[in-house]
């Protein structure tokens, strides 16, 4: 029997389902060896008994903790899709300041009507077993996590930063061509498109384990950003920090 | 073997003609430097390059290459025996080629390595000139080299100098090149083209390169690994640009329904967090400082070592453009030499 998949989001732009649409058109064999049950983004149907949840999106409101909890007991895996859902993401940099300001600033007067909390990863509400980094996720990096998965392995998302995919690319650096770039502490996997189209990485997949965040500010300082500039590209997708929601 | 000479005008048609029978791997332009590869058009090749992101190994071994495919219990291996002349080649990279050439033959012969030399021939360079404020290639004894090549070319002024090295050299000369033997004339602007080059070559590393080993052998404790360390990224940036690394990784792609698929290999790299990890978990390497003493170790002293006759840094210098906090091997050598004066 084919393993029952569903894919589900929360505060997200949905481009990372949609990737999902874009991969399965070049690779239609992935539909012979799993089972659709609900894709609110490409299907109507909707089947409850799925074996793996996709979950995209970030979690920004208490009202949504419910529904994942729920996933979380429904599915045997729960695989975070997407950088908002890894890290919380862009939606993350609301975070950084006091949160009655940012609902007056988004909803004017109608502000206390939302409901909001700081954005959170998935991984801060319910376990995740796997996530796919990326904003959007990268449509091969997909199908090959969907393959180990099935096979029973660890999905082979890489440990190495951005610069390694970058070299074997034969890129001339970003900072030697006058850009700036977070490719030396983040998470490597994208094949580094963002400076082989000569645009600096953003660090949309996230910080590598023991990344030298220290002497990445320094470099960044170095080639001439402020240090505004310099926490405003290091917090883009990354500005979520569990300490802040005070647990 | 002898020497030839080849009229600069006649240099393009040369190279047209060798891509009548081969694929012509050299250096061409890209945004701001150069690259090594394959030339669809005999203008594009760029002899006076300074230097390339990635080393021309990569010609012998590629960035990423596969090495068979697999179906249930059938297993092919697969070779790409294309024949190429590999252009342009530095007297720094030629000199890293043949240390590869005896690290993959050694023990068991890498067989995709072997195959893919057997059917490359080098034409290499002879730089005039010192690349940039980075290479150490004078102290590192590659600034030239009187073997490795199949030809190499010496620019002298409107003619190019052509060493032959090899009777492989030889016939992709007589039949692809209009050459002539050199004269009287021609020999003595080359001789003295030759000995005047050394002195546009600054020496930016305090030792010899013949004396890393000794010095890279009392430095195991030196307090400059944790120094160094705390600045590195672990990026592995300086390990791939180089052109005596040759770690590779080897990883399956198996189909959706897990019944067929490839195995490759792909450039690693020591510097990064995962290298020297082991299946229990375990790193071996567990920090920055170890893995850059590791690196080190192996340019400075072990390469040198299990290859006699060979380095394991011929100063190209590419890992010190590459390394964003200005980790470089003058640096670090010129530090522990300090310290040992
Ligand atoms: S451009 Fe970015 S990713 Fe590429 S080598 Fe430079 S810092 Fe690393
Ligand atoms: S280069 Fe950086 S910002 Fe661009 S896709 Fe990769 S991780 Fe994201
Ligand atoms: S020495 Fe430089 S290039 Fe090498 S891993 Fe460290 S930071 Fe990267
Ligand atoms: S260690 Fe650096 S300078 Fe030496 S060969 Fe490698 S890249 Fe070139
Ligand atoms: S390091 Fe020396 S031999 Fe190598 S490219 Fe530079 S000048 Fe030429």
């Amino acid at each position: 029997m084919k393993p029952k998949v569903a894919f589900f989001d929360f505060t997200s732009c949905e481009g990372c389902q949609l990737t999902v649409v874009d991969s399965l058109q070049t690779h239609l064999d992935l539909l012979d060896v799993v089972e659709i049950v609900q894709f609110r983004e490409a299907m109507s149907e909707r089947g409850e008994d799925y074996a793996i949840a996709f979950v995209e999106g970030s979690i920004t409101r208490e009202a949504d903790e419910a529904r994942l909890k729920q996933i979380r007991e429904q599915a045997a895996l729960v695989v975070a899709l997407g950088a908002c859902a890894h890290l919380g993401g862009v939606n993350a940099i609301k975070n950084l300041a006091p949160l009655d300001d940012v609902r007056q600033y988004v909803y004017g007067d109608k502000h206390k009507w939302y409901e909001t909390y700081a954005a959170r990863p998935i991984s801060a509400v319910v376990k995740v077993d796997a996530f796919i980094p990326g904003c959007p996720i990268d449509r091969e990096e997909f199908i090959r996590v969907v393959k180990a998965v099935l096979l029973g392995k660890k999905p082979p998302i890489p440990d190495y930063p951005v610069c390694v995919e970058c070299k074997l690319k034969e890129n001339n650096c970003m900072f030697h061509k006058g850009g700036f770039c977070l490719g030396p502490v983040t998470r490597a996997g994208c094949g580094a498109i963002c400076p082989t189209y000569s645009d600096g990485c953003e660090g949309c997949r996230g910080a590598i384990p023991n990344p030298n965040q220290d002497a990445m500010k320094d470099v960044l300082k170095e080639h001439g950003l402020t240090v505004d500039e310099v926490m405003a590209r290091m917090t883009m997708f990354n500005a979520f920090d569990a300490s802040q929601l005070g647990k | 073997m002898s020497l030839k000479i080849i009229n600069k005008s006649d240099l393009m048609p040369f190279v047209a003609n060798m891509m009548g029978e081969y694929e012509v791997i050299g250096p061409v332009a890209n945004d701001i430097g150069f690259k090594f590869a394959t030339l669809t058009d005999a203008s594009q090749v760029r002899l006076n390059y300074n230097t390339t992101v990635i080393p021309p190994r990569k010609t012998l071994l590629p960035t990423q290459e596969t090495l068979f495919s697999f179906q249930k219990d059938m297993l092919a291996p697969t070779f790409d025996m294309k024949w190429r002349v590999l252009l342009g080649v530095h007297t720094c990279d030629l000199h890293a080629m043949c240390m590869l050439d005896e690290a993959f033959a050694r023990g068991q012969p890498d067989t995709h390595y072997m195959k893919r030399r057997a059917t490359t021939t080098i034409v290499s360079m002879e730089c005039l000139d010192t690349c940039d404020e980075n290479s150490f290639c004078k102290s590192m004894n590659t600034l030239t080299a009187t073997s490795g090549f199949d030809l190499h070319l010496i620019q002298l002024g409107d003619f190019y100098a052509v060493d032959v090295g090899t009777t492989a050299g030889e016939a992709l000369l007589a039949n692809h090149a209009k050459s002539h033997e050199a004269t009287r004339a021609e020999i003595a602007l080359l001789d003295k083209t030759m000995s005047q080059k050394w002195s546009k070559f600054p020496v930016r590393l305090h030792l010899d390169g013949k004396d890393l080993p000794a010095l890279m052998g009392v430095s195991y404790k030196s307090p400059l690994w944790e120094e160094v360390g705390k600045r590195c990224f672990g990026c592995g940036s300086c390990n791939i640009v180089c052109p005596t690394c040759y770690c590779f990784d080897v990883r399956d792609e198996v189909s959706m329904d897990g019944k067929s698929g490839e195995r490759y290999r792909i450039w690693d790299s020591c510097q990064l967090d995962e290298f020297a990890r082991i299946g229990s978990g375990e790193n071996f390497r567990k920090t920055h400082a170890h893995r850059l003493r590791h690196r080190f170790m192996r340019k400075g002293k072990y390469i040198a070592e299990a290859f006699p006759g060979h380095q394991g840094c011929v100063g190209c210098g590419r890992c010190a453009r590459a390394c964003l906090v200005d980790i470089t091997p003058v640096g670090v050598w010129n530090s522990l030499r300090q310290d040992h004066a």
